[in-house]
């Protein structure tokens, strides 16, 4: 039961952070219609930037903040950081080729991912980015937290889930329960009959890209909080995030959600009851299996044409 | 426009031809000229400067300038130090296109590194194929220079290291287990990588041998969050052992431990060696180099080295990369009086390098190299305990 418990855990912590990356990619597909594969690297500059934002503020060691003042700049800052970084991104590599064919900001947005990556690794090296969250307060939020039965839910787990968790609710009443996104959605479902409707397309967009990439930068945060990061991670952090978007039915924001969780609980459980071996094995096949037997995904709708 | 085609396929025909007729001569004039001893020669260090291993490249390149800077002369030789970066997270092909540009190169006489086992195995051969001897300061995967039936040779006999291999390190991390922690649950993670694949086969046979239980994981390299990992061992294990190369890895590796509540100790290999990274207290790391600060005969050298890099620690991994220069200088040296002053193959310095002998080794002691194996003789590795202040403790 113990192994269960923790096993959930892991999967909460794991599918949040998925969750929040394939939000990114399902907003911006469901309002361009565009597989943004840079996405994965705007997580990853997001958590170089609260890194650097963390060292500004005297490090884990010695910071100059409270501790939760400390998590809630740096992620702040690495959500303002990506935000901006999406704005440049689509003004620069994407609104040029909006009515373009469609491959043509596909390879764009691959061609974006390679230049992030490299830049960074150009920039600040390969070395690995440790946040060192373990040495806030001798170790206080890994020693901390709730137990149930023997197993300990720290404090850093408690804030990871908890913060994702926040920031769909957050998302979810922003698309739902704004103009703006009301805006958002009328773009998403017909383009031109919402520009004829007076809604600023180009704003919507923007204002999409600045949602979806403030979210990689939380989750890119997050994610290093417990782990160190490299310039490399966007890729696998991407195609996972991309993975968990499709599972959910990319363009559906419950579907993303629900997709990253899926995610989440299909490594741990595999990691955990089958190998560790096995759980990438595990978590593509099932990607398959969705494109195969339903590719719209859990929460997405079927494409009908007009033939 | 046929004329125009025909015109372009020409000039590339054309240009083609040339560029490998251009080829040939310059290879044959590499050999055929030979290498003035009075020239400066040039010694490749391939290591990681980069990337998770980083660290390792890093400190050792600071003892390799060190050991350039104040050696040379006592041999009569003049050398010019390049390094080149393999980051552990490129795979092979840094380590492989390295290999290409340093056998071009007709000033490189002997190369140190490469300094992981796996850039080893990936350009070993073409060092061998080109007659440079290559001499490791850290790469310690058996295979490298002992091939059983089971276990091909990975290394050439062009390879050699001036530290002992994982057939020891394996072994005697296992015994301390055993001996001086008692372990009687031990679980074993492997990185999916050479180095880590091979030091946790070796522990775990003595381990079993000896009658521990063992619990054997493998995580792909590309790990990141080990918390699956941390749940899948009991939590009445004695002793987790994870062999890496990426200290930050197993820092993680420790945090998420004690986030679970897992009681067991961690051990790790040299690869984690790393005092600025790898900080969780009591856990154990074992190296094949002593802490030379306790060596009198270093005293010199150590101090000179402190005086270059002031504000950096004495690490284990740098002065085995002195030791290494040191060992190549002697074999170029006996090269350069056989050959007359004239090094005619780079093939001859391959042939001293079992001829070399350092009296008052860094490491401590005598070098010599094995009669048997590529590897030095009588060499044992060193087993640290990391104290509450994140400093390292020899141990055993």
């Amino acid at each position: 039961m113990d192994t269960f418990i923790q096993l959930t855990v892991d999967a909460l912590t794991l599918g949040s952070i998925y969750a929040l990356i394939a939000l990114g990619y399902t907003l911006v597909y469901g309002v361009l219609k565009l597989l943004n594969f840079a996405h994965g690297d705007v997580f990853m500059v997001g958590s170089f930037i609260g890194f650097g934002v963390l060292q500004l503020l005297g490090g884990t060691s010695n910071p100059s903040v409270p501790i939760w003042l400390l998590l809630v700049l740096v992620t702040l800052a690495a959500m303002a950081g990506c935000a901006v970084l999406g704005v440049v991104i689509e003004r620069f590599a994407y609104r040029p080729l909006r009515d373009a064919p469609r491959i043509a900001p596909l390879i764009s947005a691959l061609g974006v991912s390679f230049f992030l990556a490299n830049s960074m690794q150009l920039l600040f090296g390969a070395e690995p980015r440790n946040y060192d969250t373990f040495s806030l307060s001798n170790g206080a939020l890994y020693l901390k937290g709730l137990d149930i039965g023997n197993v300990r839910v720290s404090l850093l787990r408690i804030i990871t889930i908890s913060s994702a968790f926040v920031l769909m609710i957050v998302l979810w009443f922003l698309v739902n329960r704004t103009r703006t996104g009301k805006a958002m959605r009328a773009t998403s479902f017909d383009r031109e009959a919402a520009a004829m409707m007076g809604i600023d397309i180009d704003r919507v967009i923007v204002f999409t890209f600045v949602l979806g990439s403030a979210l990689a930068g939380a989750a890119g945060v997050l994610f290093a909080l417990r782990v160190p990061t490299t310039v490399s991670i966007g890729f696998i952090a991407g195609l996972k995030g991309f993975t968990a978007a499709v599972i959910g039915g990319i363009g559906s924001i419950q579907g993303a959600m629900a997709g990253g969780l899926i995610l989440g609980f299909a490594e741990s459980y595999t990691q955990g009851y089958i190998s560790t071996k096995w759980s990438d094995l595990v978590v593509f096949s099932i990607l398959i299996a969705f494109m195969i037997f339903r590719p719209q995904g859990l929460l997405g709708r079927a494409e009908i044409r007009k033939v | 426009m046929k004329k125009a085609i025909a015109l372009v396929f020409a000039l590339v025909v054309a240009i083609g031809a040339t560029a490998a007729a251009g080829a040939k001569p310059t290879a044959k004039a590499a050999t055929a000229a030979g290498i003035n001893c009075k020239s400066t020669l040039t010694i490749p260090f391939v290591t990681p400067v980069t990337g998770g291993a980083g660290f390792i490249g890093t400190e050792q390149v600071t003892w390799a300038k060190y050991a350039v800077k104040t050696l040379p002369s006592q041999f009569g030789l003049k050398i010019k130090l390049v390094v080149g970066d393999t980051p552990v997270e490129q795979g092979p092909a840094p380590a492989q296109a390295l290999a290409q540009k340093y056998v071009a190169d007709k000033s490189v006489v002997a190369l140190l590194g490469p300094s992981t086992s796996g850039a080893v195995v990936a350009s070993t051969k073409t060092y061998f194929q080109a007659g440079i001897v290559h001499l490791s300061p850290s790469a310690t995967h058996t295979d490298l220079t002992i091939g059983t039936p089971g276990d091909p040779l990975l290394g050439t006999p062009a390879f050699f290291r001036d530290v002992p291999g994982d057939y020891i390190q394996g072994p005697a991390d296992a015994r301390f287990m055993i001996d001086k922690l008692h372990a009687k649950k031990v679980v074993i993670i492997d990185f999916q990588e050479p180095y880590s694949v091979g030091l946790a086969d070796v522990a775990q046979k003595t381990l079993t041998a000896a009658g521990v239980s063992v619990t054997r994981l493998s995580a792909p390299n590309t790990t990141t969050d080990y918390s699956a990992y941390v749940t899948k061992v009991p939590s009445d294990a004695d002793v987790v052992f994870f062999p890496t190369q990426k200290p930050p890895d197993i820092q993680t590796f420790g945090q998420q431990l004690i986030e679970q509540g897992k009681k067991a100790k961690l051990f790790g290999g040299d690869g984690s060696n790393d005092p600025s990274v790898f900080k969780i207290p009591g856990s154990y790391v074992s190296n094949f180099a002593p802490d030379i600060g306790g060596i009198p005969a270093d005293a010199a050298i150590v101090a000179g080295w402190k005086k270059d890099n002031p504000g950096k620690t004495l690490g284990s991994f740098g002065p085995p990369a002195y030791g290494a220069v040191q060992i190549l200088l002697r074999a170029i040296q006996l090269t350069c009086i056989a050959d007359h002053g004239v090094i005619k193959d780079r093939r001859d310095v391959l042939k001293h390098m079992k001829q070399v002998r350092v009296k008052n080794f860094i490491l401590g002691g005598a070098f010599r190299f094995s009669t048997k194996t590529n590897d030095p003789l009588n060499a044992k590795f060193y087993i640290f305990q990391i104290q509450s202040n994140g400093s390292y403790k020899l141990v055993g």
